[in-house]
């Protein structure tokens, strides 16, 4: 892409130079050791273009295909300077395939899907004031390493549903978002799992009164792997951040949250709350939830909690003394431990979206 | 001669291997309201739990029939198809799912289990409206997530409103009187003494004759140490609250 950009050239460079020094990260590398990606990918190829597709542009929305040269003004802007960490280095070195979105005021909603395998990178830039709902998923197969920055200007607002349905596939997703003043960002995950999936979020609390808002659930069979890790830093003060996570892991099925929430020297007045729930279905299954704070600043408001367990026996029993039967006692709990999650979707119709997906999900995540 | 229709023989109990219950005999027939009194750690919870078929309740020895059948073995949800219900001393809090779901929910699971024809929603909402009112049942309670955020009387209230949708035949309250003040304690036992018929039997388990005044047991049993150490009229309940239970357990060992 870009071909003939020095910009890019440059950006490409110190990319590669980050991969190069870093590597493909394995289970000794701390912030990867529920996730081995190397042995995952086991040689996998590289040099792949993961393909985008995107449906008909709402008014407000414009486009640019990164593959493209002559990038505009927008675009050399941003792209490429949000951090990066070991993955989005190496598909920002390495993607030859991706699209760029601009939102200039409040937009309907747009859908974003990647396919195949390979690279592919995003960019998603909302100007001061504007809105937008952004709808990704996913059909992708062998090795997949899609890296999206996100910026939120002013006052601007971004929905973000990332619906990742069950695949056989090996995928690393890097979301770098950048929130000024008075913008917010609210994302919801959902996760069916896969050979491997690791979603990660870098969210900077740029500017007062930003806010990011997380939330998802990984319902997951056996066989299936899902990691979501987080690092929300709280740059200025008067910003707000909050995370609801829920997983439901069945047979030999992996659940990963990790979420770090920085809070930065003179970051004063800043509120964050994390919350991060599995219940195993089984003996096999297996959570590792890892709610991590670092607070530099003397004035802040910061929770945060994780639990892991199985359904509660007293509340299964007094259902099944109503007259409930077994199977359906636990149907009930599950759905309802999951709900309060998929409820932080204030939008009906997305609720309801990624609803039919839990549903369809949960027959194979509750085997034991 | 009343139709026998709970009848213990010489229950024992254990809970992680310890005893509990220790070869307790009682029978009740159709009609009738027995009432278990005993002090803290007699085994009256177990014998609740027992009966509704809670997990990790272990029979021992002895026997529990129920209108002729073995109800040892039988699952809970089965027994409450079959018209045993249990009015919890702590009832469970459910974030998540609606009381009036949870109504609907397990009346049309018993009645599934009954071969009998379910209800739609309305007609739900109809049947409970008709019941909540006289409990102090409010709308906005049947909105909220099960027993969340309920305080002690509203969830004994929800208990008893309950036991008047699902119309069982065998009802035991455990200790529904803790935790209420009087006028909840009034409202409560008005309920219950609604749902007295010659078809029903009822199991009233507590440790204070106060509710006793207000739910007038045919017969009372005291259970201490896993055994039953004295039986009596209604009038028992008086000699226990003036002497206390030492006198009369003490008597009995």
């Amino acid at each position: 892409m870009n071909a003939n950009a020095h910009w890019l050239d440059a950006r490409r460079a110190e990319a590669a130079n980050r991969f190069a020094a870093l590597g493909v990260p394995h289970r000794r590398v701390e912030d990867w050791k529920y996730s081995d990606l190397k042995s995952a990918i086991d040689g996998a190829n590289d040099d792949a273009a993961a393909q985008w597709s995107l449906a008909a542009l709402p008014d407000g929305v414009e486009s640019f295909d990164l593959a493209q040269a002559d990038a505009p003004d927008w675009v050399r802007k941003h792209f490429g300077t949000l951090p990066q960490n070991a993955m989005a280095s190496a598909s920002f070195a390495q993607a030859r395939s991706g699209v760029a979105l601009r939102v200039t005021k409040a937009a309907a909603a747009v859908r974003l899907a990647f396919a195949e395998a390979g690279s592919a990178r995003g960019l998603v830039v909302l100007e001061d004031g504007a809105s937008l709902t952004l709808c990704e998923d996913f059909e992708t197969v062998g090795f997949t390493n899609i890296g999206v920055e996100i910026v939120v200007g002013a006052n601007a607002q971004l929905t973000h549903i990332r619906m990742a349905l069950l695949s056989d596939a090996v995928q690393v997703e890097e979301y770098a978002v950048r929130i000024a003043r008075g913008g917010v960002y609210r994302a919801h995950l959902f996760n069916g799992g896969a050979k491997l999936s690791r979603a990660e979020f870098q969210i900077a609390l740029a500017g007062e009164n930003a806010s990011a808002q997380l939330s998802g659930v990984s319902v997951l069979g056996d066989g299936a792997h899902a990691d979501v890790t987080t690092h929300v830093v709280h740059a200025v003060g008067h910003t707000t951040s909050t995370q609801l996570f829920k997983h439901v892991a069945g047979g030999k099925s992996r659940a990963v949250y990790q979420g770090r929430v920085t809070v930065e020297q003179g970051a004063d007045k800043s509120d964050s709350r994390q919350t991060a729930k599995a219940l195993l279905m089984g003996e096999r299954a297996e959570a590792d939830l890892k709610p991590e704070l670092e607070i530099f600043a003397d004035d802040v408001k910061c929770a945060h909690g994780a639990a892991v367990g199985d359904l509660d026996d007293a509340s299964l029993f007094y259902l099944r003394a109503r007259g409930i039967p077994e199977a359906e006692a636990r149907n009930m709990l599950v759905r309802a431990f999951l709900e309060e999650a998929v409820d932080e979707i204030a939008d009906e119709a997305l609720r309801e979206t990624v609803w039919a997906s839990v549903e369809a999900a949960l027959p194979k995540a509750m085997l034991p | 001669m009343r139709t026998i229709m709970l009848e213990i023989k010489d229950l024992h109990v254990a809970v992680d291997g310890k005893e509990i219950l220790k070869g307790l005999t009682l029978n009740i027939a159709a009609g009738q309201v027995h009432a278990i009194m005993g002090p803290n750690g007699s085994g009256k919870s177990t014998l609740s739990y027992v009966l509704a078929g809670r997990a990790g309740y272990d029979i021992t020895s002895g026997t529990i029939r129920y209108n002729g059948e073995n109800l040892a073995e039988m699952k809970p949800e089965d027994r409450a198809a079959k018209g045993v219900f249990l009015a919890m001393q702590y009832p469970v809090e459910i974030p998540g799912v609606t009381t009036l779901t949870f109504l609907k929910t397990a009346l049309n699971a018993q009645r599934r289990a009954r071969g009998e024809k379910e209800f739609d929603a309305m007609s739900v909402l109809k049947l409970v409206r008709g019941k909540a009112a006289s409990l102090k049942v409010t709308e906005e309670m049947l909105k909220r997530a099960l027993n969340v955020g309920f305080s002690g009387g509203e969830k004994k209230r929800l208990e008893i409103l309950q036991m008047s949708l699902f119309e069982p035949k065998l009802a035991i309250l455990d200790e529904t009187d803790s935790g209420l003040d009087i006028d909840a304690l009034k409202l409560v036992a008005e309920g219950v003494n609604t749902l007295r018929s010659p078809e029903r039997a009822m199991l009233v388990i507590t440790h204070y004759q106060r509710l006793l005044d207000y739910i007038v047991p045919d017969r009372i049993h005291v259970l201490a140490k896993g055994r039953i150490v004295a039986e009596g009229g209604k009038e028992l309940a008086h000699e226990l609250e003036a002497k206390g239970y030492e006198h009369i357990v003490g008597k009995a060992a």
